[in-house]
């Protein structure tokens, strides 16, 4: 098994490929997707890894397998060139000479547990055990810090987005209501009451808000998969960054619908307000 | 009557829709305005601050951002061996590290440590007190003071956990508070201490002995030939002017502002032609009768023509001159919303206004007008005068 160690590899100075197999097999190593089509390497390469970027000290190694890196947002912009040792191999390659095989660092030890959801407990009792080690469960791991900022960016790029376009639909709805003043008025004049015809003008408003919404829905859909492969490309990562989840598609019906009909009967409201007569201008 | 005055008139009659016209128009102006001012925001506001701190060059041991990369050993051979080039000024050393300030009853407060060494100025600003003359004195940032309740002339016990070697155990070093300055670079959850190297050396007990993560030149001339010198003087390090430096943050993941500045740059426009386009068409249709009466009465096709585009204009217009405010102070809101994002300096600005950005905007909005009044004017312009008069009649 390959230990979670990554060495991140100044490769135009370390990695060249080496001709002639050594007569010892060198060790395995694994190298991501990026750095292997940076470089040219393929599986069976034997290339040269240092820990210093002059080249020194570099030792030979034979490239088992190529993989793709788990993305990192973190990361994003910075092509994920890396290495993957066996971790005796990376502290062999970059232990100090005044340092003793086995007092070495680590930068973390990764743990499985038969019961997943015992993640908690064995991270706490860890740290009562063992004072100055922290445990932490592996989802609490990386601060999420600049995404709820990103989050908290887009919302209010959001909120902003609807108020202009519930404005719009004002607007809208207003030009549309005052076309229909004639036959709003010929339908108070044969007796229908106010009421019945908000009831009809509410539906009507319901009916095209959520046709709007699941348009909105069907072209947020379409363009997800258009913005993916537009950011996938340019930042060579498997990251997804628009995801239309299912909450998100409910919040989105949850606001539209709810809206456009608001929209149709606020406006209608000044128009059911005057009688027949005026309506049709008589 | 020219067309104008008479789509003023137009608007003026209609006043509910043409208020909501208008303000949804300014909502939509302002959101594309923020978007231009972020598309470069980040980079004009990061080189103006690369160049406010007076270093020409920098240099580190990779391409790696500075704080995020191996450090350059020997950094005062190093330093001094940049600074006998022939067309550098000075140049200064600077390592970060981690300091922590103990507190009665609290946890411990962290802050980063700044050491320097070489000829160059320091980089923060003495606001209050003096600069470190000698070494075991530091300056602090104001906030920090705050926090620790000391001001100049106090003695402050730290502790340094030093990045090469986390070993906690190092006893804490009492530090003379020289000086209380700013840091142009502090980070926005950053308390920030400077000093010397060798205090911060001390303070790490000898554990890490002359690395630093960058060294900052000031040039005597060109920055690019100084940098080509630097360069070939020491070609194991990497060198990069201030503007090579923005490169490199324009290559990182800011790029994603100019991406998603891009995309809705774009639907905005969409957005907002296709709702003027609706508004005006609406508005056409509803007085067809009328333009067809005007047409009879002889007013040609072109001053019809004219009086949409005007009506347009003047939506577009009175809401795009909205917009400025409006933007400026949604700019505001949404960069204090960014700059909580953790490792972003608080001199560093998201949304940054620069005159080609307001031109950008004036020319969306008048294409914007233009296009949006295209389907109406084409209503106007064929209008049959006989069969629209006939069926308004009959209607």
């Amino acid at each position: 098994m390959f230990a979670r160690g990554l060495l991140v590899v100044v490769l135009s100075c370390v990695a060249t490929a080496v001709a002639a197999a050594p007569p010892t097999t060198p060790p395995d190593i694994l190298v991501s997707r990026q750095l292997a089509e940076a470089e040219h390497l393929a599986v069976g390469s034997i290339v040269r890894l240092g820990p210093a970027a002059d080249g020194g000290a570099a030792r030979e190694f034979r490239i088992a397998g190529i993989y793709e890196p788990t993305p990192d947002p973190q990361r994003l912009g910075s092509p994920q060139r890396e290495v993957r040792l066996h971790l005796p191999d990376l502290l062999d390659l970059t232990r100090s000479p005044d340092v003793l095989a086995g007092t070495e660092h680590l930068d973390g030890i990764n743990v499985a547990l038969n019961e997943p959801g015992d993640a908690q407990a064995f991270a706490r009792q860890v740290q009562a055990s063992m004072p100055g080690v922290i445990a932490t469960r592996s989802d609490q791991v990386y601060p999420a810090g600049s995404f709820v900022v990103l989050r908290r960016f887009h919302l209010a790029i959001a909120s902003v987005t609807i108020s202009a376009a519930t404005v719009f639909l004002l607007a809208l709805t207003i030009m549309l209501v005052d076309e229909r003043r004639d036959t709003v008025g010929v339908l108070r004049l044969i007796g229908l009451p106010v009421r019945r015809i908000l009831t009809q003008i509410l539906l009507e408003g319901l009916l095209v808000a959520a046709a709007g919404a699941l348009f909105g829905l069907v072209l947020a859909i379409i363009s997800q998969g258009l913005i993916n492969r537009f950011f996938q490309w340019r930042y060579d990562t498997a990251l997804v960054f628009v995801h239309v989840s299912p909450a998100i598609a409910a919040t989105c019906v949850w606001i539209a619908v709810p809206l456009g009909a608001a929209a149709t009967v606020g406006a209608s409201w000044a128009l059911l307000r005057r009688n027949g007569l005026q309506l049709v201008r008589r | 009557m020219t067309a104008l005055p008479f789509a003023w008139r137009s608007l003026v009659r209609q006043p509910a829709r043409a208020t909501l016209g208008i303000l949804g128009v300014a909502a939509v102006g302002a959101l594309l305005f923020d978007m231009l001012l972020l598309s470069q925001g980040l980079l004009i506001s990061m080189r103006d601050l690369l160049n406010r701190t007076g270093y020409d060059v920098r240099v580190t041991a990779t391409t790696d951002l500075p704080r995020s990369g191996p450090r350059i050993a020997n950094a005062t051979a190093v330093t001094q061996a940049i600074a006998a080039v022939p067309t550098v000024r000075s140049a200064l050393a600077i390592r970060f590290d981690e300091a922590r300030f103990q507190r009665h009853g609290q946890a411990p407060l962290v802050a980063t440590f700044e050491g320097t060494a070489g000829t160059a100025a320091h980089p923060w600003n003495v606001t209050r007190g003096r600069d470190v003359m000698t070494d075991g004195e530091i300056v602090i940032a104001a906030q920090l003071a705050r926090e620790l309740g000391v001001d100049a002339g106090a003695i402050l016990p730290i502790r340094v956990s030093c990045r090469d070697d986390q070993r906690e155990a190092l006893p804490p070093f009492n530090a003379i508070v020289a000086g209380i300055a700013d840091f142009p670079f502090e980070l926005g959850d950053e308390e920030t201490l400077g000093g010397s190297l060798a205090t911060l050396d001390t303070a790490c007990s000898g554990n890490v002995h002359d690395a630093a993560d960058m060294i900052l030149v000031v040039s005597s001339g060109d920055p690019d030939a100084t940098a080509a010198a630097v360069r070939t003087a020491r070609p194991e390090l990497r060198v990069a002017t201030n503007e090579q430096m923005v490169g490199r943050v324009q290559q990182g993941g800011f790029t994603y502002f100019q991406q998603i500045s891009t995309v809705l740059t774009t639907v905005t426009l969409a957005f907002a032609v296709l709702l003027i386009t609706v508004l005006l068409t609406v508005s056409v249709n509803q007085r067809l009768g009328e333009i067809a009466a005007l047409r009879a009465l002889g007013l040609s096709r072109a001053r019809m023509v004219a009086d949409v585009l005007s009506e347009s204009t003047l939506i577009v217009g009175i809401g795009g001159l909205l917009s400025l405010p409006l933007g400026f102070a949604l700019a505001t809101w949404l960069d204090l919303i960014l700059k909580r994002m953790p490792g972003i300096p608080t001199q560093l600005h998201f949304f940054v206004y620069r005159p080609s950005a307001l031109g950008l905007h004036v020319a969306l909005m008048v294409v914007t007008a233009l296009v949006a009044a295209l389907y109406p004017m084409r209503i106007v312009a064929t209008l049959p005068i006989a069969e629209t008069l006939r069926a308004e009649v009959i209607d």
